[in-house]
């Protein structure tokens, strides 16, 4: 059972600092940015690229994040702050576009074979019953420790009063001399970290390859989108639910109802049993299960 | 030289019809359906698995034309209620559980293997002589479509579609029911699409998963913004020219000496640098869409 639990938490790590990016860019930018996902793949791959040329691994990681990061607000600035312009519809078939470049990027520098984190083995430890690698704790740690930092920022400082207000009524938050461009470019920054992050936390737990970004898309997307897109702690619950769903689809035995001893749905089944709860969830509430936005009346 | 000539002719042939239906859904209705894909898979399996099961094409395609059409109604029922961006990921979310479906199901689609071995259209003819014959059929069938296409859009269910892009509010106060307007340009629509999967499994004479990766969904979205978003010369443009790029992108990689990685980074890179040029300095494509002038009305 405790096994069950760490499993859910573990896949929610997984998802949950890109969704949390893509929320928070979504909740100012008003457009899902689907080439999230591949900073969280430039983070992963460019943590591992570093630590290969010799430096620790923290600080590989710190220089791929904030690398990642800088990326996030170059592409902004040059490219989404125009497509935006034209349309929230454009920018996402650009963010589109944008993702494809990337997926193309990593496939002539680092080839399509996966890598991963030189790190030293270590045997799975044992807490209440459920095993526990210590990449896997570390991976928790970061993910818990960047969730934390991001809450205090949004909710205990001025620079995250000044994001909020932004991202409830734009035209306001200008009026009373909040410089609304900097708050959106704080936010890419944030963002593009917190993915980029997400993607090192994946790596450190297993392997990263090119896919990593589109394998992504569908799951943060659908842990965005059901915890209310634009609402960043609704996607830490949203992430919870997707996860605990692709979990427990593969982990309970459907034998007793169909009259045979074991049946388990084949492990593929998971992501679509958790697309199918995005569009059972979007017919009942159709911004998602924890919206914070305003509605303008 | 000419054999090759023919067979990405006809393959341009079936991208055509499939830019054409999306076309009709995301550029004259606005829909932004990132499934599209899925509408193409009902043409595809049907056929095959008519073949699976030793039943007649016509059973297949009429198979193929049902599901495509109660698909696309599905889709269109969806969205009745959701944001153009909600809906985009919801139809992606399902197209991608349409794929993980024809992966894991063996006994239906031949899993991961597919189905192999349909017998093509034409079969006594000798090679020759039926790439000929298909690649007249593809080209009639793409006129066919195109005039279709010119048909519904010219008259008074075009502009009521195009009302409802353009001010969904307004068309509904005009006494438009836009949930009828979109299932029915959905079921339209996606026919057309599962032709194009009809025709494609016969023509290459295979149907498997990877055939219907949501990354085809992004390509046929690439060909109809750089052909041009709503219009229907554009959308066969558009299929046309990156079909025979795609085609020639083996032939400049040999030329230059890369390895083979580089032809499917080359399609990445064409396909979404093709997007980003496009929309950031010529939004409405190589063929724009013409504003107003309806035949009938």
């Amino acid at each position: 059972m405790f096994q069950f639990l760490v499993d859910v938490l573990m896949r929610a790590c997984d998802l949950m600092l890109v969704a949390i990016g893509m929320s928070a860019v979504y909740s100012l930018m008003k457009f899902p940015n689907i080439a999230l996902v591949q900073y969280a793949a430039t983070g992963g791959v460019l943590g591992i690229v570093l630590q290969k040329t010799g430096m620790p691994v923290v600080i590989a990681v710190a220089f791929a994040v904030l690398l990642t990061g800088l990326l996030a607000v170059i592409l902004n600035e040059f490219l989404f702050n125009r497509m935006l312009k034209i349309g929230s519809s454009t920018a996402m078939i650009g963010s589109l576009a944008v993702s494809m470049i990337f997926s193309a990027g990593f496939l002539v520098t680092v080839g399509p074979s996966p890598s991963r984190f030189a790190m030293p083995l270590s045997r799975p430890v044992r807490i209440l019953d459920a095993r526990i690698t210590e990449p896997q704790l570390l991976s928790f740690a970061i993910v818990a420790a960047a969730i934390g930092m991001f809450a205090l920022l949004y909710f205990r400082t001025d620079l995250g009063r000044c994001m909020r207000a932004t991202s409830t009524n734009e035209v306001l938050a200008d009026a009373t001399g909040i410089n609304t461009a900097r708050m959106k470019t704080i936010i890419v920054l944030i963002s593009g970290v917190m993915a980029a992050l997400g993607g090192v936390a994946i790596a450190l737990k297993g392997e990263v390859d090119i896919q990593m970004g589109m394998d992504l898309l569908l799951p943060v997307f659908a842990s965005a989108i059901l915890g209310g897109l634009g609402n960043p702690f609704g996607a830490i619950a949203g992430a919870l639910l997707i996860s605990f769903a692709e979990t427990a689809v593969t982990a309970v035995n459907f034998g007793p109802l169909l009259g045979q001893v074991v049946a388990f749905l084949p492990v593929a089944y998971a992501s679509a049993i958790s697309f199918l709860l995005l569009v059972a969830a979007l017919l009942w509430r159709p911004r998602g299960l924890f919206v914070s936005e305003v509605k303008r009346v | 030289m000419s054999d090759f000539i023919v067979h990405v002719t006809i393959m341009s042939g079936l991208y055509a019809l499939l830019a054409l239906s999306l076309n009709l859904q995301a550029g004259f209705g606005g829909l932004m359906n990132f499934g599209q894909i899925g509408l193409f898979a009902c043409g595809l399996y049907g056929a095959a698995i008519a073949f699976q099961f030793d039943l007649s094409a016509i059973f297949g395609f009429a198979f193929a034309i049902v599901a495509a059409a109660l698909l696309g109604w599905a889709f269109a029922s969806v969205g009745r209620n959701l944001q153009a961006d909600y809906w985009g990921i919801v139809t992606l979310a399902l197209a991608e559980v349409i794929r993980i479906i024809a992966t894991n199901e063996d006994w239906l689609t031949g899993g991961a293997q597919g189905i192999g071995g349909i017998r093509p259209f034409y079969f006594d003819l000798d090679s020759q002589t039926r790439q000929i014959a298909i690649l007249f059929t593809v080209l009639a069938l793409v006129l066919a479509a195109a005039l279709l296409c010119r048909h519904l859009i010219g008259g008074r269910y075009g502009l009521s579609i195009k009302i409802m892009r353009e001010e969904p509010q307004l068309a509904a106060s005009l006494g438009y029911n836009t949930i009828t307007l979109k299932r029915q340009l959905m079921a339209v629509s996606s026919v057309l699409a599962a032709i194009s999967g009809f025709l494609f499994a016969h023509y290459i004479s295979f149907a498997g998963p990877e055939q219907i990766d949501s990354s085809e969904t992004f390509l046929i979205w690439a060909m109809i913004v750089v052909g041009g978003l709503g219009n229907n010369i554009g959308a066969i443009v558009g299929a046309f020219l990156l079909q025979f790029a795609f085609a020639f992108i083996p032939f400049v990689k040999d030329w230059i000496g890369l390895p083979t990685e580089y032809v499917a980074a080359g399609r990445l890179f064409l396909t979404g640098g093709g997007l980003i040029i496009f929309i950031l300095w010529r939004q409405s494509g190589i063929v724009p869409e013409r504003v107003g002038g309806g035949r009938y009305v």
